[in-house]
């Protein structure tokens, strides 16, 4: 059987399976995006426009990186423990189709939170966003990349210390990445770790596209993430095939 | 042989106590074979070896001649399977969850639908078609999970306690379609440790214990060493102690509520005799006398270890 028609038959399964938690993942996302926009100013009583343009870039950012490193593995390690993974695994579908059916729907969930974020930073800022076409493939390594980096925590390590270790990366999101903030804030060695982690290229990919005229857009940032998705990516897959 | 299955070993951890120990199968198309055993014999080990989830430490799996220990997205291609836990179908409907498996299977549209819906007649499932996955009562999951299995069945379809929580009328109408699976050239290897339906249902079967096959036949062949027997069981009275084992018994297994005895056909009017006076004297509630079964073939292979509240076995 073709892999395009078990694609598009796993996406309509996925999609049916989430159809309760798309509608609330959606505002979620939204909310969360939003969040960050309008109440990170409050913690300000000045705040100047490149500040400004952290916020409505990073509140993106975040968001779009929360769902793969959070939610992706909640959800997966429940699947893992109660036994629908190992039910997909002996179905007659390639794991990479199974894989990729599952981040396109992932990728529904987090797209109208980014376009609902974008907005309200325009609206609330009244920005003049300079939004390049690059955005459709940025914004598709990340989160192809943060899905991917979620899958293979949650394949990798037991359910219980995933699910921990997904909760400890919401923190070090929001806080010690360099999403809503420049990297040179960070005290030295962190930041040269941020130079290897993924989050850092995320944000400037999102940077980059959706402020094309302030912040520089760089092929490094594409090529550290594309290795980190390819590296994932593999690395799930491998675990997916495996046989205990 | 549509599925050869030799000296099959496997050990979760190194040093364990192999959960398979040198397993021995042989099923042909057109077979419902039953695997029979207690928890933890082993049983769903060696369908996950099969289906390819697990990899054995020794010994060879081939279906339709092939190797599928090498080749294991080939035995996902001819194997279709119902897992023993349940699948989680909450937002699709039964006739979504079974059309879909149905297609990914390989079967085409029409094919697909016209199966599901005799499927859902054929199981009386009717009134949940359409219902989310999330409101179905356990028996009805599993029953899905069943179509779910046979929509696009496999040369060789693998069912998991399929009866599990399912009402005894949908039991019968579950086994129907469990024979025309076969009927239609599918072997079916039906793992259970409901001894008495599988009686009924299947051509053949194994019974496991702790990892090896212990006796291989038609059921009439595993019930020969029962076959002049008697079955004799005897409800106790509440409170009462399980009176003491009678010289005629060849095999005695007592619970706290429940004595499962066997003794020779010769012997059965004073059996009856016995059974009776207890009945009189008050300590039991009452007794049954029929044919030896597979249960009893089962029991005394296998030993008291199947019955659950075991409080005290002896053997006369």
């Amino acid at each position: 059987m073709s892999a395009l028609r078990s694609y598009r038959l796993l996406v309509t399964w996925q999609a049916r399976r989430m159809k309760m938690f798309l509608p609330l993942g959606i505002v979620v996302q939204a909310l969360f995006a939003f969040g960050i926009v309008a109440g990170y100013p409050l913690l300000f009583p000045t705040i100047d426009r490149t500040t400004i343009l952290y916020l409505a870039t990073g509140g993106p950012a975040v968001s779009l990186i929360t769902i793969g490193l959070v939610a992706v593995p909640q959800l997966v390690s429940q699947a893992r423990t109660e036994g629908t993974l190992d039910y997909m695994r002996t179905l007659p579908v390639p794991r990479v189709v199974y894989l990729l059916a599952d981040m396109t729907v992932w990728l529904a969930v987090v797209v109208p939170g980014v376009i609902f974020a974008v907005l309200v930073a325009a609206i609330r800022f009244g920005l003049d966003l300079e939004i390049s076409p690059l955005v459709v493939p940025a914004v598709l390594l990340v989160v192809l990349t943060a899905t991917s980096v979620g899958y293979a925590l949650a394949s990798l390590l037991p359910p219980m210390v995933a699910n921990m270790a997904s909760q400890v990366l919401v923190v070090f999101i929001l806080m010690f990445s360099p999403l809503n903030f420049p990297a040179d804030r960070l005290p030295g060695w962190l930041a040269t770790i941020h130079g290897f982690l993924p989050i850092q290229a995320m944000g400037e990919l999102m940077r980059g596209t959706l402020a094309a005229n302030t912040f520089p857009l760089t092929a490094g940032a594409f090529l550290l993430l594309g290795a980190w998705c390819a590296a994932t990516f593999a690395a799930t897959s491998v675990v997916l095939t495996r046989r205990s | 042989m549509l599925l050869e299955v030799r000296g099959v070993i496997k050990r979760y951890r190194r040093g364990a106590a192999p959960a398979n120990d040198g397993v021995d199968l042989a099923i042909d198309a057109g077979q419902v074979y039953g695997l029979l055993g207690h928890n933890g014999a082993g049983k769903t080990t060696l369908v996950n070896q099969i289906v390819g989830l697990m990899k054995p430490d020794a010994g060879f799996i081939r279906i339709s001649g092939r190797d599928v220990v090498a080749d294991a997205s080939f035995a996902r291609r001819v194997c279709s399977i119902q897992p023993q836990a349940q699948v989680p179908i909450n937002g699709l409907t039964p006739r979504q969850a079974i059309q879909t498996l149905g297609r990914l299977r390989g079967g085409t549209a029409a094919t697909v639908r016209s199966r599901t819906d005799h499927l859902l007649e054929a199981l009386a499932l009717g009134e949940w078609a359409g219902m989310d996955g999330a409101r179905l009562s356990g028996g009805v999951k599993r029953l899905v999970s069943f179509c779910m299995a046979a929509v696009t069945p496999g040369r060789l379809v693998m069912l998991d306690e399929p009866t599990n929580d399912v009402d005894p009328v949908r039991r019968r109408l579950l086994w129907a379609q469990v024979r025309a699976l076969a009927d239609e050239g599918s072997a079916v290897l039906l793992v259970t440790h409901n001894v008495i339906e599988a009686e009924r249902s299947v051509d053949r079967l194994a019974i496991l214990d702790h990892g090896r096959v212990l006796t291989e036949g038609t059921p009439s062949d595993l019930k020969a060493g029962v076959a002049d027997g008697l079955h004799l069981e005897l409800v106790l009275e509440p409170g009462a102690n399980a009176p003491e084992p009678p010289s005629f018994a060849t095999s005695y297994v007592a619970t706290a509520s429940r004595i499962v005895a066997t003794v020779p056909a010769n012997i059965g009017g004073e059996a009856a005799t016995w059974a009776g006076n207890l009945r009189r004297a008050g300590r039991i509630e009452e007794y049954s006398l029929a044919a030896a079964t597979l249960e009893d073939a089962y029991v005394a292979l296998v030993g008291a270890a199947t019955v659950e509240e075991k409080t005290d076995v002896r053997a006369a």
